[in-house]
């Protein structure tokens, strides 16, 4: 079991792009940081959007990783997005990591395709891959998998269909 | 023209999954009008092997294998960022002489990987010469790697530590004697290719992207760095000894086809550069770390003739177990930015392992170059971005 939720607001993991979006009055929540002290925010789905736009001016203009992951089988799915400041010859360029929880029965989330267009393939790999659905996106279609599969492989409580050998199943 | 073909519906042509060249199984869905292109879908999904899944179920050792069929022409680099993903989360410090063994490493294949691109995209313009030429560089390479590592393409080298085995003797000389070889024929084929005419009128203004489209698809690697943007990992992330060494970021301006072969053919010398850089400075040491924090981690518990003192053959690297936090490493693979995210589960099996090629981010952009342009650009355009579907199917 992975959460990386905390259910009381820390204000020591607060970090500087937080306390930007509190100041403009986006409402998410520090998650504090990832390892190698990447910001992390949670952000609701339905606020996805505007928080996106909102990074984009601040200077992220660049959508590194969007993937997604479950927290436990049966638990809720999240989307992660990760942003840079892409500049010329930068040194450690600014990053944050936001991340949209969503339930696994109704997984909806906007689509940032417009605002960041190499959202396009990796957005669809994880419809296809987890089932999420991304609102706005041009072509949600399967991309990996073939069209016409059923399931959602990389859920966690996932079946593979017609696999018999037991001694390999983990 | 002929008015009776003006109201005909659009052809849709399926440049199906088997091409010549060897970009792997990609198949392009094309709208063509004449012989113009007016719109086109890529397929992907041939070459797709759930390599996300299977690593949810494989020790970071036992997943090597795996993951040199990513990107099989440029395989350290799948190598590297699968082991420092684990060395980052748990902690552990590889020796010197271990980072400058895969700087070696990691240069000669983005040599060999960037030959390769050079031999089926001159190929599919049409000059098939060079196709001959560059299997003979890339033939010295892979005896280079077969005899520190044992195996020609899929190496299997890298540990979370260090590296496998050490360089064999005599394999330094052999490696510098390899790159003074190497560097004047980078120039013969500059001599051969570069000013070509026709290479040019088939190369030059095709497939253009500006700058400001290149940061927001996503794109990275030569395809960036030909459109202006000076952005290369290994200056940015300071990653293994890069720092030490004395190299420039290799980029253009003009955004074109012809833009991203020029870093590339630029890229190629300065690996060069930097492997003879690095042999000369290779340090002596041990070349991996975790066998010998083990030992000093049990040496009150271990007896002198025991089997853990004992050298009854190579024992296998340990097993580390991934503690609970994610996080993001990437390497500048040849082909753009190759990372890698990683979510532990304190257990020896990673929770979550997203590869993020560089193929499948630059192939986002393949629809919008080709509105518009001749049924003979869409191999230019597509050889140019440099895809290789191991790495975007996974």
């Amino acid at each position: 079991m992975n959460t990386v939720d905390k259910a009381t607001f820390n204000p020591d993991m607060q970090g500087r792009i937080s306390a930007w979006l509190t100041k403009h009055k986006f409402s998410h929540r520090p998650l504090g940081y990832d390892y190698r002290g990447v910001e992390i925010l949670q952000v609701k789905s339905d606020e996805w959007l505007s928080i996106a736009v909102a990074l984009y001016a601040y200077g992220f203009n660049y959508l590194r990783l969007q993937c997604a992951y479950d927290a436990a089988p049966g638990g809720s799915l999240i989307s992660v997005y990760h942003l840079t400041q892409m500049r010329d010859q930068p040194d450690q360029p600014e990053e944050i990591c936001a991340k949209v929880f969503v339930s696994r029965t109704n997984p909806q989330i906007p689509s940032v395709y417009w605002v960041w267009k190499s959202a396009d393939f990796q957005e669809r790999e994880s419809y296809d891959m987890l089932g999420i659905t991304y609102w706005g996106h041009p072509y949600l279609r399967r991309i990996l998998m073939p069209e016409s599969w059923i399931g959602w492989p990389l859920r966690k409580d996932y079946v593979v269909p017609n696999f018999y050998e037991l001694q390999d199943a983990y | 023209m002929n008015s009776r073909f003006k109201h005909t519906d659009p052809i849709v042509v399926s440049m199906g999954p088997h091409h010549p060249s060897m970009h792997g199984v990609l198949r392009l869905v094309v709208v063509p009008q004449g012989e113009n292109v007016i719109d086109c879908k890529p397929i992907l999904g041939y070459l797709h092997r759930g390599m996300e899944k299977i690593a949810e179920n494989r020790t970071i050792v036992q997943y090597l294998p795996y993951v040199t069929r990513w990107d099989y022409l440029a395989t350290m680099f799948t190598e590297a960022v699968t082991v420092n993903a684990p060395e980052k989360l748990a902690n552990i410090q590889i020796p010197e002489r271990a980072s400058y063994i895969r700087i070696i490493m990691l240069e000669l294949s983005r040599v060999a990987s960037h030959l390769l691109w050079l031999g089926p995209f001159l190929a599919d313009i049409g000059a098939q010469t060079p196709f001959f030429y560059i299997f003979r560089e890339r033939e010295m390479i892979y005896d280079l790697f077969e005899a520190a590592t044992g195996m020609r393409m899929m190496h299997n080298y890298f540990r979370i530590g260090g590296v496998a085995a050490d360089l064999p003797y005599g394999w330094v000389d052999k490696c510098l004697d390899f790159c003074q070889y190497c560097l004047p024929k980078i120039y013969e084929y500059e001599r051969l290719i570069t000013r070509n005419p026709i290479f040019l009128k088939r190369v030059k203004g095709v497939g253009f992207i500006s700058r400001q489209e290149a940061i927001n698809w996503g794109l990275s690697g030569p395809c960036l760095r030909a459109s202006g943007v000076q952005w290369d990992l290994r200056k940015i992330d300071h990653y293994e000894c890069y720092d030490k060494i004395d190299w420039q970021i290799k980029w253009q301006t003009e955004g074109d086809s012809l833009a991203r072969y020029l870093v590339r053919i630029d890229e190629m010398k300065e690996s060069i550069n930097i492997i003879q850089q690095a042999l000369k400075l290779l340090p002596g040491g041990p070349y991996e770390n975790l066998e010998g924090r083990r030992i000093a981690q049990e040496k009150g518990r271990m007896n002198w003739n025991s089997f853990n003192y004992q050298f009854v053959g190579k024992k296998s690297s340990p097993t580390v177990k991934l503690p609970r936090q994610e996080h993001y490493v990437r390497v500048e693979a040849p082909k753009g930015e190759l990372g890698v995210f990683l979510i532990g589960d304190d257990s020896v099996f990673p929770w979550r392992f997203k590869i993020r090629p560089p193929g499948f981010a630059n192939l986002q952009i393949l629809p919008q170059l080709l509105k518009g342009m001749k049924l003979a650009d869409i191999m230019t355009i597509l050889g140019s971005i440099d895809i290789i579907m191991g790495e975007v199917d996974r």
